[in-house]
């Protein structure tokens, strides 16, 4: 975090003291690496915990994750149609994903993983040929006329506007995500300086606010992308 | 359900709204390092960074138009008064 303002990495520490020590004193593996993996693990045994016992009256966890993913189908459905259960799963990963990582950032002893643009831009990297792929694979050649533009003959002049226009889609979705959640991070360890404590706790409830509505705004807009490419080219 | 409701929806156009000038950037950025990078491929310096940084800010342009239009339809739609719900 913010220039090596942060005391402790508790991951990092145990990683340090198995032995995965380069001659400096860092860590061989990232932190942000070892952070998303934390948080992965972390998921991966959420969501065994819930459908342990799947019920068809649910409760407790089971709810939770119900309610979750039903309002996130529900809203893709609604905006993209039936074609969007085809890709639901992917985007309601990334939400959670992304939510889980932005929110775990917040916790003593711990790093967000989306505060790192390598971790930010390998998901837009993703979410870009993901959705060019869908697009191939249901207009197959004719997906070419996504860039070309309404008319024949304007098609030299739109051609490269709309391939900066899809590879500038990649950069703001990684870097808003990135700067984001790394300027929060600036944000709490500078105030932390200034009035521990006191100052940083209230603004615990604005980054977690803020948090969703990252997690959000990059699920929305991958959804988009994805609905521009199921789409006819107009 | 959760994101279906009339709150939710001017929150949506929030998180749009957030993306707007990232958006722009972004466009002019892409266009002018893939100018830069053909330019030293070809060796025509600048023609190739300059043409290809005009249509950079025509797409951040267009990028940003279509982000607005998307906005004013989900406001339209947040400011439709719906009978079924109430919040």
């Amino acid at each position: 975090m913010a220039g090596g303002l942060h005391p402790i990495f508790l991951v990092e520490e145990a990683v340090k003291a198995i032995g995965l020590v380069d001659a400096h004193g860092h860590s061989l593996i990232p932190g942000n690496v070892l952070y998303s993996w934390t948080f992965m693990i972390v998921l991966i045994l959420v969501s065994t915990m819930a459908t342990k016992k799947i019920s068809l009256v649910p409760r407790g966890l089971q709810n939770f994750f119900e309610f979750v993913i039903g309002s996130l189908e529900d809203f893709v459905v609604a905006n993209m149609g039936e074609d969007g259960r085809k890709v639901f799963p992917v985007l309601a990963t990334l939400f959670i994903y992304i939510l889980t990582c932005n929110v775990g950032g917040l916790f003593p002893g711990s790093d967000a993983p989306t505060a790192n643009i390598n971790t930010t831009a390998s998901m837009a990297v993703f979410v870009f040929v993901y959705y060019q792929y869908w697009g191939f694979k249901i207009h197959g050649t004719h997906y070419i006329h996504h860039f070309t533009g309404p008319m024949i003959w304007m098609a030299p002049l739109m051609f490269p506007i709309e391939v900066i226009g899809h590879f500038a889609r990649m950069l703001s979705l990684s870097l808003r995500l990135f700067g984001n959640i790394r300027g929060e991070d600036i944000v709490l360890a500078l105030l932390f300086m200034l009035a521990p404590v006191v100052s940083t706790v209230p603004m615990y409830f604005l980054f977690m606010l803020a948090d969703v509505i990252q997690a959000f705004v990059f699920f929305m807009l991958s959804m988009l992308y994805l609905k521009g490419a199921f789409e006819e080219a107009h | 359900m959760f994101f279906g409701k009339k709150k939710n929806r001017h929150f949506q156009a929030l998180g749009l709204a957030s993306m707007m000038g990232i958006h722009l950037v972004s466009g002019v950025i892409v266009g002018m390092v893939m100018g830069y990078y053909l330019d030293k491929y070809f060796g025509t310096k600048p023609w190739l960074m300059l043409l290809f940084l005009i249509f950079g800010i025509i797409a951040g342009y267009r990028n940003m138009f279509r982000e607005m239009q998307r906005i004013q339809k989900k406001e339209a739609e947040a400011d439709v008064p719906d009978n079924d719900e109430k919040d």
